[in-house]
């Protein structure tokens, strides 16, 4: 055992190959052959195999505290926390710029414009906390259809939301509201603020929906001025708002550095109502626009549920496009 | 309507596939329940924000040992964490040492003596042989884990063979000529 023989040497890693049972052929033959004419060695071979024999039993044995029950259970419920608080993210490029979105266990939590340009993931971090998972397939079908959304071929997002990231309970009535609103249709950030039960919380309804968290999700660009000027979109991306307008067939001009929803040129109506109406139906010229819902084309109001006005017959005189 | 949410989670399937396994691995790792199941927690909520991204058709016994590893290693660097489970691990296995029937005394010596071997092997043998030996798993897997090549995995555990070959003169000896 002192100083073995150099061929005792070499074959001892093949010997404890094939007491694994994992030696290959040739080394196999090696070993058999050495053994034959190599008492220690032999001795050895059996000794490895002893090894395997008890190594085997200890396998086999019960291990104290093998009891996996307990920790199983919190496992579970660490999980279930995880899955609660986790968010899976995507980033997208889309024709109107690169998009964020991100999805928890119960529903979209969140769309974002991206500016472009530097690191996602510290936008990514700010807004979504750290459970946050880049996982593309998770989101993958949302931005097609957000996709067929945004080029006119779709004209509903009926995804389940996830809220709690609201600001207040204030800013999820907002948004309730806002989602209410059909495709197609604006109303102004006082009607909103009507709607709620709030009539004169036309600004704090701005804000609230200035952080909408969900954007073309909860259409906040239907929600415009008194004036029917635009007002703002997502900070200062009021060109975008136009455009999503557009989509859905509503035409803002512009007007003095923003962009303005022309009241005489849409269908109106009257909150409450069910038939809609001509701008100049009645009284509905001189109403405030809180009161009113106005449609780009009798397509759209007859799509969200609405009959021509039987006064003022918008289906036999439409309006000029 | 939630269509695009239909998504059944297939990490209960990997939890009840491999926890039992992986924490058992740990324990025989750390010699401590406590240890065993905050680690295996770890293992399985660190797999669970990242099997997403997990290609199709992966290991996941494989990759779920891996994590467990790297868990294990990162416990055992703080040096008096180390030492407190080697002692424990001696402690433990003195007095767990379930009593073997009278017949199977000089098994059951060992089979302890082997464990006491393998309590003392340097971590990365300790972790090549308990994966080999205990949990059968191949050497490309054990060196994807330890962040070695398949021949050092291979050597790991050879390793530890020998040093429990040293450990067991004499006592192995009396069983092996007892038998035919």
């Amino acid at each position: 055992m002192s100083s073995p023989h150099p061929a005792c040497r070499e074959i001892e890693s093949d010997l404890l190959a094939v007491a694994s049972g994992e030696a290959a052929p040739a080394a196999a033959e090696r070993v058999e052959g050495h053994v034959v004419g190599c008492g220690p060695c032999r001795e050895e071979l059996r000794h490895y195999r002893a090894i395997e024999g008890f190594v085997g039993e200890l396998r086999r044995a019960p291990l104290p505290g093998d009891d996996a029950v307990l920790a199983r259970a919190e496992l579970e419920s660490r999980l279930a926390d995880l899955r609660r608080r986790l968010v899976s993210f995507g980033v997208f490029s889309s024709p109107l710029g690169p998009i964020l979105i991100a999805r928890s266990e119960l529903g979209v939590s969140l769309v974002r414009y991206l500016a472009g340009r530097g690191p996602v993931a510290s936008e990514v971090r700010r807004h979504l906390g750290k459970e946050a998972i880049e996982d593309r397939a998770a989101t993958d079908a949302l931005y097609a259809e957000l996709v067929d959304y945004i080029e006119g071929r779709r004209t509903r997002l009926d995804w389940p939301l996830d809220l709690r990231g609201a600001r207040s309970d204030f800013q999820r009535r907002v948004l309730d509201a806002t989602a209410q609103l059909p495709y197609g249709a604006v109303a102004s950030y006082a009607g909103i603020a009507r709607r709620i039960g709030a009539p004169t919380a036309a600004r704090p309804v701005a804000q609230a929906l200035r952080w909408n968290p969900l954007p073309i999700v909860i259409p906040c660009h239907r929600v415009i001025g008194s004036s029917g000027a635009l007002v703002g979109y997502a900070g200062r991306k009021v060109a975008l708002k136009q455009r999503l307008l557009a989509i859905e067939g509503v035409r803002a001009v512009p007007a003095r550095g923003d962009f303005r929803v022309p009241r005489e040129a849409m269908y109106a109506l009257h909150v409450g109502e069910s038939e809609y109406c001509l701008p100049i139906c009645g009284s509905l010229a001189s109403r405030p626009l809180s009161e009113l819902v106005l449609f780009g084309s009798r397509e759209r109001a007859e799509a969200a549920g609405f009959a021509p006005c039987t006064s003022c017959r918008p289906d036999l005189h439409p309006l000029s496009a | 309507m939630p269509r695009v949410m239909a998504d059944d989670d297939p990490f209960a399937a990997v939890v009840g596939s491999h926890h039992a396994e992986i924490r058992r691995y740990l324990l025989r790792i750390t010699a401590r329940v406590s240890d065993a199941d905050d680690l295996s927690q770890e293992t399985f909520l660190r797999a669970f924000r990242a099997h997403r991204s997990l290609p199709a058709g992966a290991n996941v016994r494989a990759w779920l040992f891996a994590i467990a590893t790297n868990l294990c290693r990162n416990h055992f660097r703080a040096q008096t964490r180390r030492r407190r489970a080697y002692a424990a691990a001696a402690l433990d296995r003195s007095e767990t040492d379930p009593g073997w029937p009278e017949g199977e005394a000089v098994a059951g010596e060992t089979r302890a003596r082997i464990e006491g071997v393998v309590a003392g092997l340097p971590i990365k043998q300790r972790l090549a042989f308990i994966m080999r030996k205990l949990h059968d798993l191949d050497y490309t897997t054990i060196g994807g884990s330890l962040d070695c090549s398949e021949e050092s995995a291979r050597a790991h555990v050879f390793q530890a063979l020998r040093k429990i070959r040293r450990g067991l003169d004499g006592l192995i000896l009396a069983k092996t000529e007892s038998q035919p």
